[in-house]
């Protein structure tokens, strides 16, 4: 429900405008939760099942309903987070505890503003921005203060190492990022992302769709590297140099278990749905089906959007589990001398095309 | 108070840590990034295997080798069960060393499948591991059969071996080499040839081979840098001289000679060889008994031995003094890994954190070997 | 700048080799697969095809087993173990092949030799156990084993003996008499005085 509607559905109870809308926030932020701690629960229980598939071997199983977990360990992530929920809860001594205790939510708040403006259906948005592109991108900054704090806070060498490399690594690979959704912007002539995605509507030469990614050369190459930033934002590998598993321990969230720990998890899985809603909306159609004209209505929007959004997750996880990680520097010069000037390029041939071609 | 230097932060790559191959302790020296001084602390593994072996009969320091280097501990029995019968002059029979040959080559493709799986991971790569480990169960699954254990065998005896080869073991041994070897290009494909792997390691962590030669450094690390020694060729023991064999020497494949990726690269050659090795083998193995030589009691003459061979990591010796009673008054072991430990200050100075852990990946070292 | 271009062009087929043979292994987990799942499919089970019949194997390494009734005390194995986890403590019988009920021992082993010694304590430490099965050499009645593989005849497989205590690894394979009974049993039975 998008917090207009319900605004406008409060107008007809009576005439309460502060607390119709500290109503309509909270009762629209609820399911956003709900899709956040979902989709938590089914990422990770995909990510675990397909790295294992990759390596030859199963990944967790069970016998059947009840037993250990689940058939097909369906159950298992649910018995991870009732562990992390009665897990006890420590706080270094010589750390800073109030900086300690508010940096994972710092955090979760990014991710989850960054839910609101994603496009689920036609009408399931929670807030359809003017500035919608514009406002993902802003928020998603939001971020890098947690990481910040996370890894100065925990007084440990190692996490201000992963916290220092993360902040470097997020703050470079956004301009890319940026860059490359200009492109969508450009040729849609908007910000708003239920106008990018209608602009994507119809057909070229009667079969292909008419998604941007489609449309000409230049925005092609624009969605692999937004994409690839995407990861890099997310710190996923091959960029995951921040929470390197076999150098730092595990980096910035070294000090941190339980709860707090799950709360990381959660909004690092939040963003993996952002960055790729994002991807999703401004390049691949959004909620449009592949085949135009047909199943474009209603629930099967909902569809189409997450089974895109499912297969860009999928190859996230794909990358992380085939390939080796990416030295610091060597982070920094793929954003700076390869990326960009790809990038600028890229903008600088749309300009020609639409142009030429109107 | 001392003088604190502003910028040096001493960092402890401490004795649990995911990629330190054993319980190792570096303290590192870095300004942010950059280290500049390396101290590795030993002695978290040392179980006092020298001075075990001064109380226990010759045949009971066998299963104490094995436990020394535990990734390759076919080839730690048989150098010291070559140095015994140097010092007792006791000829055994042709099957004996066919299938000693067998077993220690068997033994050196296990331990090079590791170390690259386990460099890998290293560098961030997690599923060439499994893909390695998965072959290596098969060679395990081939060591059981024959000698019942996987890990630590006791297989080698003074004088024979434990127990002959099962009936079909040929035919069991020639299958896995079918299998296996088209699998090295599938890590090649995977791992090897990656261009974030080539980059990682590539040019990194150079040992010149002057450097090498003044640290001691010996096997698949001395040759990664350009020199032409192995044991097996040089002063060659067993039956080594019948088999046509190369060695292959780094060439700088994808960077400077004598870097990461050379040494990673030396080692999936070698094992290329090693299966030349155990195809000629097979084919020619003679049949025999092979508990003809055992001796009765083992009383060595008194006197000395040095004895080298070529294990998986490099140069393993074996300095055995004898008394002339059942229980040797001196054993002691050269460790090649402890020498590939000592070059690592100078070689990462200059480096990053990354980098370092990339080196000591490319040494290959085992914690058990160097502290004994 | 060609090297640029060059740079580029490796990395992106270099990734697309590694990403299409993990997507091989991926679809292909049924045939590939290589997990035993323990503790529902347990080894050695007959479906599982390593390759060879663990009956089959030369030798296993397992847990330590004694046939008492089998052993003649002559102390062999407690010589050949290099960690000493072996103690055996033996009473000279005081007639030569015949049964003493009370303590449980019998005069002859099942292969015929006619035993002289009473074995007052066998104990093993399997804690202590390295397994590396220099002790089952030796033994002239072959009546330490390790239970499994080619042994399953005499001894079925074990390899799940864990327990929660340390001193309950250190087995007693004889009856461990109590100082009266071996006082017993040195004085002369009343049927040899003449």
């Amino acid at each position: 429900m998008t917090v207009d509607t319900l605004i406008n559905w409060f107008v007809t109870l009576g005439d309460f405008p502060v607390l119709s809308f500290l109503l309509a926030v909270v009762i629209s932020g609820i399911p956003l939760f709900l899709v956040m701690a979902l989709n938590a629960m089914i990422a990770v229980y995909v990510e675990r099942k397909v790295s294992a598939f990759m390596m030859d071997r199963v990944g967790p199983m069970g016998q059947g309903p009840g037993l250990h977990a689940g058939k097909w360990g369906v159950l298992q992530t649910a018995a991870d987070a009732i562990k992390l929920l009665v897990k006890e809860d420590t706080v270094p001594e010589t750390s800073d505890k109030f900086l300690f205790k508010m940096a994972p939510y710092i955090i979760f708040i990014g991710a989850f503003l960054g839910l609101a403006a994603v496009p689920f259906s036609s009408t399931l948005q929670v807030v359809d921005f003017n500035v919608g592109v514009f406002y993902i991108i802003a928020v998603g900054s939001i971020g890098i203060v947690g990481i910040v704090m996370a890894g100065w806070a925990s007084n440990n060498k190692w996490s201000l190492y992963g916290a220092m490399r993360s902040a470097a690594q997020i703050i470079s690979y956004e301009i890319p990022a940026g860059l490359s959704i200009i492109i969508p912007i450009m040729m849609a002539g908007t910000l708003n992302i239920q106008e990018l995605i209608a602009f994507q509507s119809g057909s070229v030469w009667g079969i292909l769709p008419n998604w941007i990614i489609f449309n000409n050369p230049f925005s092609f190459v624009a969605f692999f590297t937004f994409f690839i930033s995407a990861v890099a934002e997310t710190n996923r590998t091959p960029f995951d140099i921040p929470e390197a598993e076999s150098e730092l321990v595990a980096g910035w969230m070294t000090e941190y278990s339980g709860f707090r720990w799950a709360v990381f998890f959660l909004s690092e899985y939040a963003n993996m749905l952002v960055v790729s809603g994002l991807a999703v909306a401004g390049f691949l159609g959004g909620w449009q089906s592949p085949i135009p004209g047909l199943f474009n209505t209603g629930l099967w929007g909902l569809f189409w959007f997450m089974s895109k959004l499912g297969f860009l997750i999928f190859v996230m996880m794909w990358f992380r589990w085939t390939f080796p990680r990416l030295r610091v520097d060597q982070l920094m010069h793929v954003c700076w001398k390869v990326l960009i000037p790809i990038t600028m390029f890229n903008i600088f041939g749309v300009g020609i095309w639409k142009l030429i071609f109107g | 108070m001392g003088v604190v230097q502003g910028d040096q932060m001493i960092l402890n790559i401490g004795p649990q840590h995911p990629s330190t191959h054993g319980v190792l302790r570096l303290e590192v020296m870095t300004d942010g990034e950059i280290v500049s001084q390396i101290r590795p602390h030993l002695g978290y593994l040392h179980r006092c295997f020298e001075k075990h072996s001064e109380n226990v009969t010759y045949e009971q320091v066998i299963p104490f080798t094995d436990r020394c280097d535990y990734l390759a501990s076919m080839n730690s029995n048989f150098g010291y069960v070559v140095a015994m019968e140097e010092l007792m002059e006791i000829k055994v029979p042709e099957r004996v060393e066919y299938i000693r040959v067998i077993m220690g080559e068997l033994n050196r493709i296990g331990s090079h499948l590791l170390a690259l799986g386990v460099y890998g991971l290293d560098i961030g790569a997690f599923t060439p591991f499994l893909y390695m480990l998965r072959d290596r169960e098969r060679i395990l699954d081939m060591f059981e059969y024959t000698c019942g254990a996987r890990l630590l065998y006791n297989y080698m005896w003074i004088g024979g071996v434990s127990h002959d080869l099962p009936k079909d073991f040929e035919t069991i041994c020639t299958d896995f080499l079918d299998y296996f070897e088209p699998q090295i290009k599938e890590y090649n494909n995977l791992l090897s040839f990656n261009k974030i792997f080539v980059e990682r390691t590539a040019d990194v962590g150079v040992i010149p081979a002057d450097v090498a030669v003044s640290y001691g450094v010996t096997g698949p690390n001395l040759r990664a840098s350009g020199v032409k020694w192995d044991v097996r060729k040089d002063e060659p023991y067993s039956i080594y001289e019948k088999f046509d064999f190369d060695i292959p020497t780094g060439t700088g494949k994808f960077g400077t000679l004598g870097d990461c990726y050379d040494r990673y690269w030396v080692r999936m050659l070698e094992i290329k060889e090693s299966i030349k090795i155990l195809r000629q083998a097979l084919k020619e193995i003679p049949s025999g008994d092979v508990h003809q030589a055992l001796p009765k009691k083992i009383r060595p003459p008194k006197g000395s031995v040095y004895r080298r061979t070529e294990s998986p990591r490099g140069d393993l010796g074996y300095y055995i003094v004898s008394d002339g009673t059942p229980v040797p008054f001196r054993v002691k072991m050269r460790s090649p890994a402890f020498t590939a430990l000592s070059c690592l200050d100078e070689v990462s100075r200059g480096w990053m954190i990354s980098d370092v852990i990339a080196i000591l990946g490319s040494l290959d070292i085992v914690l058990g070997e160097i502290d004994r | 700048m060609s090297r640029y271009f060059q740079n580029i062009y490796d990395t992106l087929s270099t990734l697309l080799t590694g990403m299409s043979i993990t997507w091989k292994h991926m679809v292909n987990i049924k045939r590939d697969n290589v997990t035993l799942q323990y503790p529902e499919e347990r080894w050695p089970r007959p479906e599982r095809n390593i390759g060879f019949e663990h009956e089959n194997y030369n030798v296993i390494r397992s847990r330590l087993h004694v046939d008492i009734d089998d052993c003649i005390g002559c102390l062999k194995c407690e010589r050949a173990c290099p960690v000493d986890c072996i103690k055996i403590d033996t009473i000279k019988a005081p007639t030569r092949g015949e049964d003493i009920p009370d303590v449980k021992h019998t005069g002859e082993t099942s292969n015929g030799t006619k035993k002289a010694l009473v074995v007052s304590r066998f104990t093993i430490d399997m804690s202590e156990c390295c397994y590396c099965n220099l002790c089952a050499y030796p033994c002239p009645e072959e009546c330490i084993f390790m239970v499994g593989g080619p042994n399953s005849s005499k001894h079925p497989i074990d390899y799940e003996f864990s327990e929660f205590d340390r001193t309950d690894l250190i087995y007693q394979f004889a009856k461990k008499l109590s100082t009266e009974e071996k006082e017993n049993l040195q004085k002369p039975l009343p049927e040899a005085k003449a």
